[in-house]
């Protein structure tokens, strides 16, 4: 595994941002904070023991520059029909957010970053769960504020597109802040296109659902095979409220997703369901922390990877049920199937628990495909390749199964062939 | 049809088949009776193309061919069906789809056109009804959360379907009910033909008395020690092997 990740040009980009003065100068102080932090840590894994099994040879390679004004989208620049068709789309490109291509109903408000700071009362966020979330604060350059006011049903799937463009290794941070309002509901489908070379994304992602609100998140990754794509997910869950991710990791070279679910409120839900499907030397990595903080919250996590040829993943899960989560229904898991003898994965459910009166699971398995089942479809006719194929859909139909939007399923699968077939 | 000939097999250097011969004609209804461990699953498994098992001598020919190079799914087919004696369960994968596959793989090969999605349902209901099964199966997961039963008719559908030269019955009857049983043996019954021949691996003579076989032969430690008619079977059930065994 590659250990250091030299940081030098992280240092000339960080005087960049600093001297651009992006945003106001209150950033200044919370920016250098963190850098600060993330030369004192770097991605080095005596600091970050989440980091122990994870591939960080992508970033090592690359050295990354950031955007500025020679970035703005090419003009006759065409997007994919996909974004253009959507009714309610959310568009970024290259990192930046693009006012002009979004569109959304009354119902949802929508500010940029640089406007959701300039109110007093919003804070400038400094998690710090991992080096990408450090970065993330002291590299910030765009992002947005989506609001759902209370008592609002958002139905129809809002569109959240980023789309990463153009040939130069860019590394991009956008922030967005997401609040579902009391008893309100949104639907939210994230997609990452890319077909950059190498480009560098790392958005940190912080939302907030008051009492009773739902937010279904559908987050499907298909950046280009040289990308490194981190997300920093921080949810803040007050009573009654659920969130529920779906994530498809299928894309970038290296592929991080971090989440944080703060379950604050009695009857609080979170379930965050994941696949990946790697290949070539990828290398996909899923940290998870659930806190149950407050009683009769449920947790569930379904992790989900099959990894061909030298590809290589990491599942860390974490369930903290502290002291007065009583009555705490939590359930991990995490699966694997290799494909290939140089395929690895990394597994790691963790449970801590506090409480007395709780109902916790988890499990983890990796291993080949089921040369019992493969024998038992052969011997129906049909053959090693559709077999196997066969099986690794039945393997992974339940996390799809959960995308009730045709056009995200259609495009998973079409995905998924052609992952399956290569 | 089937032409066994001095076969021997080892799992994991350890000899199992010790000299099979066994010629099955088209038409016929064989049945194999033997105590556990004496190579009956060994034998299905290995006519079938299941990896795992070393060949050290003779030959398995079907239609005169042989087919120990054959992989599993040539000698499907071609005309061979096994009905598992524990059929594997495979959540996620749906039975219509799974049958559908089966049953355009098995047609594309015999140059027929593929079955559309309608035609297919229409030929498939057809055969749940004479195995008394619900069309709910259809939405199901291929034997996941199956009762014993429901995984046996399940094995006779897909013989149904595939319509094979050759169908190895592997303990079917174990873990069914009378009912079952009889719902199993009326369905391998109407498919008895001319152009069909059974091989029917068992325990107890029970099944027998529903499918009638026209030879009868015993297995003990990885050899044929006897062959008769269905009489023998009987014999069997009152005297056990032991006077069989040396």
């Amino acid at each position: 595994m590659v250990r250091k990740v030299k940081t030098s040009n992280y240092q000339v980009e960080f005087k960049k941002i600093l001297d651009s003065d992006y945003y106001s100068s209150k950033f200044k102080s919370v920016r250098n904070k963190a850098f600060k932090q993330f030369l004192d840590t770097k991605f080095s894994s005596k600091h970050w023991d989440s980091l122990r099994f994870t591939n960080l040879t992508a970033l090592k390679k690359n050295t990354y520059r950031l955007c500025d004004t020679s970035d703005r989208v090419p003009k006759n620049f065409d997007y994919p029909d996909s974004i253009i068709q959507e009714k309610y789309r959310i568009v970024f490109y290259n990192g930046h957010y693009q006012n002009h291509m979004t569109s959304l109903p009354d119902s949802i408000e929508i500010v940029s970053n640089l406007e959701y700071h300039s109110y007093p009362g919003n804070k400038v966020m400094e998690p710090s769960n991992s080096p990408f979330d450090i970065l993330n604060t002291a590299f910030m350059d765009s992002g947005m504020c989506l609001k759902v006011e209370n008592n609002r049903d958002i139905h129809k799937p809002v569109l959240l597109a980023f789309v990463n463009s153009g040939n130069v290794r860019l590394m991009n941070s956008p922030r967005i802040h997401i609040h579902v309002g009391k008893s309100s509901s949104l639907k939210l489908f994230e997609h990452h296109i890319g077909s950059q070379i190498g480009n560098f994304s790392n958005e940190s992602t912080f939302i907030s659902l008051k009492e009773n609100s739902f937010f279904k998140h559908t987050r499907l990754q298909m950046d280009s095979e040289s990308a490194i794509n981190a997300v920093n997910i921080h949810v803040e869950q007050e009573e009654n409220s659920q969130y529920n991710l779906s994530h498809f990791g299928l894309g970038s070279n290296l592929g991080s997703l971090n989440i944080c679910s703060n379950l604050n409120g009695k009857g609080a839900e979170c379930h965050i369901n994941s696949l990946c499907l790697t290949k070539e030397n990828q290398h996909l990595d899923s940290q998870v922390l659930i806190n149950h903080n407050s009683s009769h919250c449920t947790s569930s996590q379904n992790f989900k990877n099959v990894l061909k040829e030298s590809s290589s993943g990491v599942f860390s899960g974490k369930v903290i049920v502290h002291k007065n989560a009583q009555k705490t229904n939590s359930n991990q898991s995490n699966k694997n199937i290799l494909l290939s003898k140089t395929a690895k994965m990394n597994s790691n459910p963790q449970l801590v628990i506090d409480a007395d009166d709780v109902k916790c699971s988890h499990g983890s398995s990796t291993g080949e495909i089921d040369s019992d089942a493969l024998f038992y479809l052969q011997s129906r006719g049909i053959n090693e390749n559709s077999a196997k194929s066969m099986l690794i859909y039945g393997f992974i139909a339940e996390i799809i199964d959960l995308v009730d939007n045709h056009y995200i399923k259609d495009t998973i699968l079409s995905e998924f062939d052609k992952w399956i077939e290569n | 049809m089937l032409d066994i000939k001095n076969l021997h097999a080892n799992v994991e250097k350890k000899s199992i088949l010790k000299g099979i011969n066994l010629a099955i004609k088209k038409g016929e209804v064989h049945a194999i009776m033997g105590k556990n461990g004496s190579g009956k699953s060994t034998l299905s498994n290995i006519i079938a193309g299941k990896e795992g098992y070393d060949i050290t001598n003779g030959d398995i020919k079907f239609d005169n061919e042989s087919v120990l190079e054959w992989s599993p799914e040539k000698r499907s087919l071609n005309g061979i069906f096994m009905s598992f004696q524990y059929p594997v369960v495979m959540p996620g994968v749906n039975n219509t789809y799974f049958l559908k596959a089966a049953l355009n793989a098995k047609r594309k090969h015999d140059g027929e056109k593929e079955l559309d999605a309608a035609s297919f349902l229409k030929i498939i209901k057809k055969k749940l009804q004479e195995l008394n099964m619900d069309t709910s199966y259809l939405q199901r997961a291929v034997n996941d959360g199956f009762s014993g039963g429901e995984k046996k008719r399940n094995e006779i559908l897909q013989m149904l379907t595939l319509e094979p030269k050759l169908a190895i019955l592997d303990e079917t009857d174990s873990g069914l009910d009378i009912d079952a049983l009889k719902i199993i043996s009326d369905g391998v019954n109407r498919s008895r033909s001319s152009e069909r021949s059974f091989l029917v691996i068992t325990h107890y003579q029970r099944l027998l008395k529903y499918i009638e076989p026209d030879i009868v032969h015993v297995l003990i430690d990885g050899k044929i020690v006897k062959s008769g008619d269905k009489d023998l079977a009987i014999e069997l059930e009152e005297k056990g092997y032991s006077w069989l065994e040396k």
